[in-house]
């Protein structure tokens, strides 16, 4: 590839593209686009901050307060998981030496709420706490530890309430009601056929029920930022997935103009969904706004983090599936419950990808789902990874293997018979466009294959087995809710084109992949394109970096504005040169006539002419695909998600039958990512998506009681290690869609949604016996071993 | 190390340079590094021992440095990932951390390179177990650990020719 740059100056180092080969890479499944890598979409090219991230000169949340700041301030948090406040007693609390503010609800001028869907959630509780994480005040002291003794001074006097610490606890007739309109926040339902009758036509059914547990995002850059109040506009540093939302949520809060609320995306390490609701940005803008013209600093540790932040949400799953005699899936009656935890968050958002990936990537033509999301006394529970998606892949495909056992044919036979092929439609009605289940099986298998499962004879307390998944995930919003990506690309005074997007990266390469579109559209090399993201002030909104939606939505509004900006050139080229642009084109570094070689301009000439008349080179561009909203009643919907994901899995393990322990020995994932514009990074989400969805499937858990987290810290919340988790086999399969940037769709979520299931679904073949309580860990596999 | 009202009289090296300094004697040689001497390239993202984040090299070793206080540093030589390599002359490891994609979000980065640093400069012929051990203590939530090991093979044979 030949970079190109606008105008003369030279541009910063140029990052490296390469062709890099892992040991463990499967060869790309042949290619629609084989032909067709020219620029840089297709290419794995470094992380374009690499170098930063790897000197450990990149800035995170907290590297700010190191260098930053003037004041630092703690949150003083409910001791009890449901309660009245009766009294905050700060006196105590100012006379520590240090302490020069405590803030309660009375100091928040807005509407002292935030909540990404419902606005349920108190910034600082005035009469009621929910959950041991809901703040009451917020102490503000000029060093951190004076902060500490601070919050630690703050009297707070409580009636306790009982607490609910389940759904069954919630669900109970006289249970307290833990919001206004009572426990059962809402939920969501499929009606299609007539799922009743057809199970009892049925030649087989099969009935489980699945319950999962509760995860912690466990991102290692715990949250921290600061902010700063100039008297005229609030500036907040500290790592989201949505700054332009986050500007809204807290201009709302705190009784300010969202112009005045300037939101800046510091380095983020990891999100997984556990940024998606805000975090500190509320209380250290609040703490901000008490003292103009100081940098104001909260972070929290390990534990505190845990205690205050959203969790994926535990379910309780009722799943009854029949097929007939010729191996047929003819039904699924589906009962969800979901400890939504003290507020809302995404939870209803979270009911519905529920509902509508009840039957996965299979036909099922008589389908009846009803959710239910509960309110506890536990954390509130929202977005992470999968979102739903997760936990209802693992109760279809548990069903998938226990209906196979039962009609006594082979579960791979079995799942290829009932995937969903063109033409047919998943749980909500909506015939999805390309179908790739059946692909992603067979490409998975043959990968599988290629090494099989070793036959050497094991010691009697070890069973080896493997199992399979086959997944599919909605991308984006979906339901008819306003999706949208703004861009806006520039040529930059130096010459280089400048992209800016709303997107957050979170480090998992979003950043990149807008640089390779923005340059693969614009023609030029990598080198010259400089991206700017994640700035309200700066960048026009993108919408949120969750869903999988980043690649799909801000890749299209970059390609988009790139090639608005393309036809900008050429018009004032054609002004330049006296011409009508269609007698141009672009050639290089030059735009020429089409029949007319005499005529040239040179793309620095443009620029020359451009900064001597005052206009910009620059376009802006708006990617809002539209989706219906699933029909109230009966959840069905032509076109509830823009398109849809697939992947398959094979998970082998061995099992230790005296111990209960499971190693995972070979995990093999494939993916339709429709195109893989940057191949390694793709890889780098389904190998980490695969740990993440290991690590869920036998050892994380967040364990309550009484409302109280029983292990806030990585010594007891176990993540997986190097020696937890063999290399991922990755397969990617490229398909082409039809509305995404150079035929991507995206990766995020999937790989770690159909790790789950083929995780339960190998020590199921291994053991016979087929898990439905997560996580698999020794004490629970010994359990349901030895059936105590 | 001397007492001096309640500071204590901290003298070290911190990547090649002698540092001395008054430092509460509570604070970790985590804190140390990042909040007095600034050197924020080293992560805290447990503190308690569990992640590897902060990992630095104190006389050789890799050494978790949430757990260790500032005060015990004290004659010790300690390096950071800033000491290793810069934007102009990268260390093997972190050129390779970058081509194998070994940073996602980075953050586990400079405590993985740390701890890998510390197995190469001590091994000079490390077996695969070993590649395994150097970052058995360290957390990465992002990448499933394979590019890391990766990564760190092709520092080893970029060093050892
Ligand atoms: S921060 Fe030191 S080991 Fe986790
Ligand atoms: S790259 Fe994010 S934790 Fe390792």
């Amino acid at each position: 590839m030949s970079g190109r740059a606008f105008g003369t100056q030279t541009p910063a180092a140029p990052p490296r593209e390469k062709e890099h080969v892992l040991p463990t890479e499967a060869p790309i499944t042949p290619s629609p686009f084989a032909e067709k890598v020219r620029g840089p979409v297709g290419r794995s090219c470094d992380k374009i901050d690499g170098v930063e991230r790897v000197t450990g000169t990149k800035l995170y949340g907290a590297d700010l307060i190191a260098r930053e700041a003037d004041l630092h301030a703690k949150v003083v948090r409910s001791e009890h998981a449901h309660a009245e406040v009766v009294s905050i007693d700060t006196k105590e609390a100012l006379r520590v030496d240090g302490v020069l503010a405590v803030l309660t609800a009375e100091d928040v001028k807005g509407t002292n709420r935030h909540g990404l869907i419902r606005r349920d959630h108190p910034v600082l509780a005035k009469d009621r706490v929910r959950y041991r994480g809901d703040a009451v005040a917020i102490v503000v002291a000029k060093t951190e530890q004076a902060a500490a003794a601070g919050r630690d001074a703050v009297k707070v006097e409580y009636r306790v309430l009982p607490t609910v610490e389940s759904i069954e606890q919630a669900m109970a007739p006289g249970a307290p009601h833990l919001q206004p309109g009572g426990n059962v926040m809402g939920g969501r339902r499929i009606r299609k056929g007539d799922a009743d009758s057809a199970l009892a036509d049925s030649h087989v059914v099969v009935s489980e029920t699945f319950r999962t547990q509760t995860v912690d995002h466990a991102f290692l850059d715990v949250e921290a930022g600061v902010a700063r109040w100039d008297g005229e506009l609030l500036t907040i540093r500290v790592s989201g997935q949505w700054v332009h939302e986050e500007a809204r949520l807290v201009a709302l809060a705190l009784g300010l103009p969202v112009e005045r609320v300037r939101i800046i995306q510091p380095a983020a390490g990891g999100a997984f969904g556990g940024r998606e609701d805000i975090s500190i940005q509320i209380y250290v803008g609040l703490a901000a706004l008490r003292f103009a013209g100081k940098t104001v600093a909260l972070r929290y540790d390990r534990a505190e983090s845990m205690r205050a932040r959203h969790k994926r949400h535990p379910m309780r799953i009722e799943y009854a599936m029949g097929a007939d005699r010729e191996g047929r899936l003819t039904a699924a009656k589906v009962a969800i419950y979901s400890d939504e935890g003290a507020y809302a968050s995404t939870g209803i958002a979270v009911c519905r990808k529920m509902s509508s990936h009840a039957t996965g990537p299979y036909r099922v033509p008589h389908v009846r789902v009803d959710v239910f999301g509960v309110h506890t006394n536990n954390n509130p529970t929202g977005a992470m990874r999968g979102f739903g998606a997760t936990q209802i892949a693992i109760a279809y495909e548990g069903m998938m293997d226990r209906l196979a056992a039962k009609l006594g044919v082979d579960r791979v036979e079995f799942r290829r018979a009932n995937l969903i092929r063109p033409g047919d439609a998943v749980t909500t009605g909506q015939v999805v466009p390309s179908p790739t289940a059946v692909e992603c099986l067979e490409a998975v298998l043959r990968q599988y294959g290629s090494k099989s499962m070793p036959s050497e004879p094991l010691p009697t307390h070890l069973r080896r087995g493997w199992g399979v998944s086959v997944i599919c995930f909605g991308m984006g919003y979906g339901d008819g809710f306003p999706d949208a990506s703004r861009a806006r690309v520039r040529i930059g005074a130096d010459g280089c084109v400048e992209v800016y997007s709303g997107i957050v990266d979170v480090g998992q390469g979003a950043e990149n992949v807008i640089a390779q579109v923005a340059a693969e559209e614009m023609g030029v090399g990598l080198e010259h394109t400089r991206v700017i993201t994640a700035d309200t002030h700066m960048t026009p909104e993108s919408g949120s970096c969750s869903a999988t939606r980043s690649t799909f939505f801000a890749g299209n509004a970059v390609r988009l504005a790139a090639g608005e900006l393309k036809e900008k050139l050429l018009d004032a080229a054609g002004e330049l040169l006296c011409v009508h642009p269609n007698e141009l084109e672009f050639r290089g570094e030059e735009i020429r006539g089409r029949f007319d070689e005499g005529l040239c301009c040179s793309l620095g000439e443009l620029v020359a002419a451009a900064r001597k008349r005052g206009y910009e080179l620059e376009a802006e561009a708006l990617f809002k695909p539209r989706t219906i909203c699933e029909d109230f009643e009966t959840g069905q919907s032509p076109r509830a998600f823009i398109t849809y994901m697939f992947g398959a899995h094979v998970s082998q393990v061995l099992v230790d039958v005296e111990t209960g322990e499971v190693r995972v020995e070979r995990h093999v994932a494939c993916h339709d990512v429709g195109r893989a514009i940057n191949p390694e990074a793709v890889r780098g989400q389904i190998t980490g998506g695969v740990v993440q969805g290991i690590g869920m499937a036998l050892m994380e858990e967040v364990v309550y009681r009484g409302g109280r987290i029983l292990n806030p810290g990585f010594t007891d919340y176990i993540l997986p290690t190097v020696r937890d988790v063999p290399p991922v086999e990755c397969v990617v399969l490229e398909s082409n869609d039809p509305l995404g940037p150079y035929g991507a769709k995206g990766v995020g979520e999937p790989p770690l949604i159909g790790a789950v299931p083929a995780v339960l679904s190998a020590i199921y073949d291994a053991t016979g016996k087929a898990p439905a309580t997560l996580p698999c860990n020794p004490e629970r596999v010994w359990g349901m071993l030895t059936g105590s | 190390m001397g007492d001096s009202g309640g500071a204590w009289h901290l003298s070290c090296t911190v990547n090649g340079e002698p540092v001395e300094a008054e430092v509460d004697p509570r604070i970790t040689l985590l804190t140390f590094l990042r909040e007095h001497l600034l050197l924020t390239g080293t992560k805290g993202a447990c503190l308690e021992g569990e992640c590897g984040s902060c990992t630095v090299i104190v006389d050789g070793r890799p050494i978790n440095s949430c757990l260790m206080l500032a005060g015990q540093a004290q004659g010790c030589s300690i390096q950071t990932i800033e000491g290793i390599g810069d934007d102009k002359k990268l260390h093997a490891l972190q050129k390779h951390f970058i081509a194998t994609g070994a940073a996602q979000c980075g953050y586990c980065t400079p405590g993985l390179i740390m701890a890998a640093k510390a197995m190469l400069d001590a091994n000079p012929s490390p077996t695969e177990q070993e590649f395994t051990t150097a970052i058995e203590a360290n957390i990465c939530r992002c990448t499933g650990y394979e590019s890391i090991r990766q990564a760190i093979r092709d520092a080893y044979r970029e060093i050892h020719g």
